[in-house]
């Protein structure tokens, strides 16, 4: 049975079904987005190394939550404003 | 008497009841260790800081089950749930990136979220906040993450599909419950999205894998293999960036524009403002809920004097640019929604009774239907009588606005069909409306053919 093999890795309170596709494609994905991740990480370290002036720069770890929320405000178009 | 609330039965966690008309979470003992964790480690805080997670506080009442009980927690109330088939796209999309940001500040403090419900996210003073205080579970590494595929289902296959396939398509979460199945986004989508890393992956491939595993053993050797965390790290920015690039672009639905093309001057506008403000004054609301607000331009002048209000209409567009202007400037009560009066969204779920429907909401204390009627009685054929039982049962007060036949956007919903509709004038529409209401005050808006009454149910 599935749920078997899956008991190792889940713990008492995963009360959702992850789906065994789910699981798969996870593994999949996460073993070549962790390498990407980590090239990321280490590019903006280094640009933050030649940057030291700057002021900008943060790490994907650092970014506040209120930032990312206010990064997603939208453009909104001001004509059409209304009063 | 304590009575459990019917949408929070599925974690074992703990879950959801009223007592004495207040509302608490009661946490249970087999998740004591997550909670001393969450409470004691510093990420409460944290996330209570940041405005992420709705705050409670440890109430000494007797729980609801007694013989599982570890804490019993009394959160702040959120003054109306809202539901994601009701939110626009900037809101599903906020609700997605507020779950990814407390996953990721939960993974700093050695936990995770253990579900990526979109139904556990509300708006909230005016931002989206996790209200699920139990969904923090231990991480541990080599783990994949247990909500991956209930995050697809929740936010980024309805994100995905209303960027590139059509915005209406957040209704699907009304029909799908657990979220948009992973192998009809696919199928929905357009075949280019196969060509965007995110969407390619997470959903793409997501539902080829699981059309592949459906009902199959497992090939144990596939499944010993463990997720790092640097790879657990990578899929988390990889969703975020994903959501993220979702841009939508309004335009082209119904109302969007509305107030460039209505039948009012600036200065019959600012009449009717400062009446509809005199008004609410006059009815001195808690909850307002302003029926087809457009992009909330008279919401505002009751959420802008700190009274609660849900401004809904049916128009994504309109909704979309009302939350914009919402988040921009700050706003803390308003709530805008996306809804369509004729058909108001239905009690879904187990029972019927996981997700209420717009009318159990209620009531509010007032509720306004400006410039609506016509749209209702003309457009919709719904008989006065009934239009007025339907909101006496929503509100107290009622603020309407009668738009006559001789208005030109009556006339424009007549062009195409017969007149069928006798009763539709304003002596009449009194005598009905009268039968439930007393009318308390009618004005004929000045440099208009329309009048606004302010109306108390009997």
């Amino acid at each position: 049975m599935l749920i078997d093999f899956l008991a190792p890795i889940l713990k008492p309170q995963a009360y959702l079904d992850p789906g065994s596709g789910s699981i798969l494609i996870q593994m999949l994905l996460a073993a070549a987005l962790g390498g990407a991740y980590l090239a990321k990480v280490y590019w903006k370290k280094i640009k933050k190394f030649f940057n030291k002036n700057s002021d900008v720069e943060t790490t994907v770890e650092e970014v506040e939550p209120e930032t990312e929320l206010d990064q997603t405000a939208p453009d909104v178009d001001e004509s059409k404003e209304q009063k | 008497m304590s009575e459990r609330i019917s949408a929070s039965f599925r974690d074992p966690s703990g879950f959801l009841f009223k007592q004495g008309g207040k509302l608490y979470r009661q946490v249970n003992q087999a998740y004591q260790k997550q909670y001393d964790h969450l409470m004691k480690s510093g990420l409460y805080q944290a996330v209570i800081k940041s405005g992420m997670l709705i705050p409670h506080t440890e109430v000494d009442v007797t729980p609801a089950d007694t013989e599982s009980a570890y804490r019993v927690l009394q959160p702040e109330l959120v003054p109306f749930i809202s539901y994601p088939y009701e939110w626009s796209f900037s809101q599903l999309k906020e609700a997605a990136l507020v779950t990814l940001a407390v996953h990721k500040k939960a993974l700093e403090f050695n936990m995770i979220l253990k579900d990526a419900s979109a139904y556990n996210i509300q708006i909230y003073k005016g931002r989206p906040v996790l209200i699920d205080t139990l969904s923090f579970d231990f991480y541990e590494e080599g783990s994949p993450w247990v909500a991956y595929r209930q995050f697809c289902q929740h936010f980024l296959a309805p994100l995905a599909l209303m960027v590139y396939t059509d915005v209406r398509l957040s209704q699907l979460m009304r029909v799908y419950i657990d979220g948009i199945p992973m192998d009809l986004a696919s199928k929905l989508l357009p075949g280019k999205t196969r060509w965007n890393l995110g969407l390619g992956s997470h959903i793409h491939l997501h539902a080829r894998s699981q059309k592949q595993n459906a009902d199959k053993a497992v090939d144990k050797a596939k499944m010993t293999g463990k997720i790092s965390k640097t790879a657990f790290l990578g899929l988390m920015d990889s969703l975020e960036s994903t959501v993220r690039g979702l841009q939508w672009k309004t335009g082209g639905t119904e109302w969007g524009d509305y107030y460039d093309i209505t039948n009012y001057s600036d200065k019959a506008f600012d009449v009717k403002k400062a009446l509809v403000s005199e008004f609410i004054q006059e009815a001195k609301p808690s909850i307002l809920w302003d029926l087809g607000s457009n992009n909330g331009a008279f919401s505002r002048l009751a959420s802008e004097k700190g009274i609660f209000t849900v401004s809904s209409d049916i128009d994504p567009t309109a909704v979309e640019f009302n939350y914009q202007e919402m988040r921009r400037k700050k706003e803390t009560s308003l709530l805008p929604l996306v809804l369509d009066l004729t058909n108001p969204s239905p009690a879904i779920g187990w029972d019927n009774a996981e997700r209420n429907s717009f009318i159990q909401r209620g009531p509010a204390d007032v509720v306004m239907a400006l410039a609506l009627i016509h749209h209702l009685a003309i457009s919709n054929n719904v008989p006065l009588p009934v239009l007025a039982e339907t909101f006496a049962s929503l509100g107290e007060h009622l603020i309407i606005e009668f738009v006559p036949k001789s208005d030109s956007q009556v006339q424009k919903l007549l062009a195409t069909r017969l007149d069928i509709f006798p009763d539709y004038e304003k002596e009449k529409f009194e005598k009905i409306f009268s039968k439930v209401f007393k009318i308390v005050k009618l004005v004929e808006i000045e440099g208009s053919q329309r009048t606004l009454y302010l109306m108390k149910r009997k």
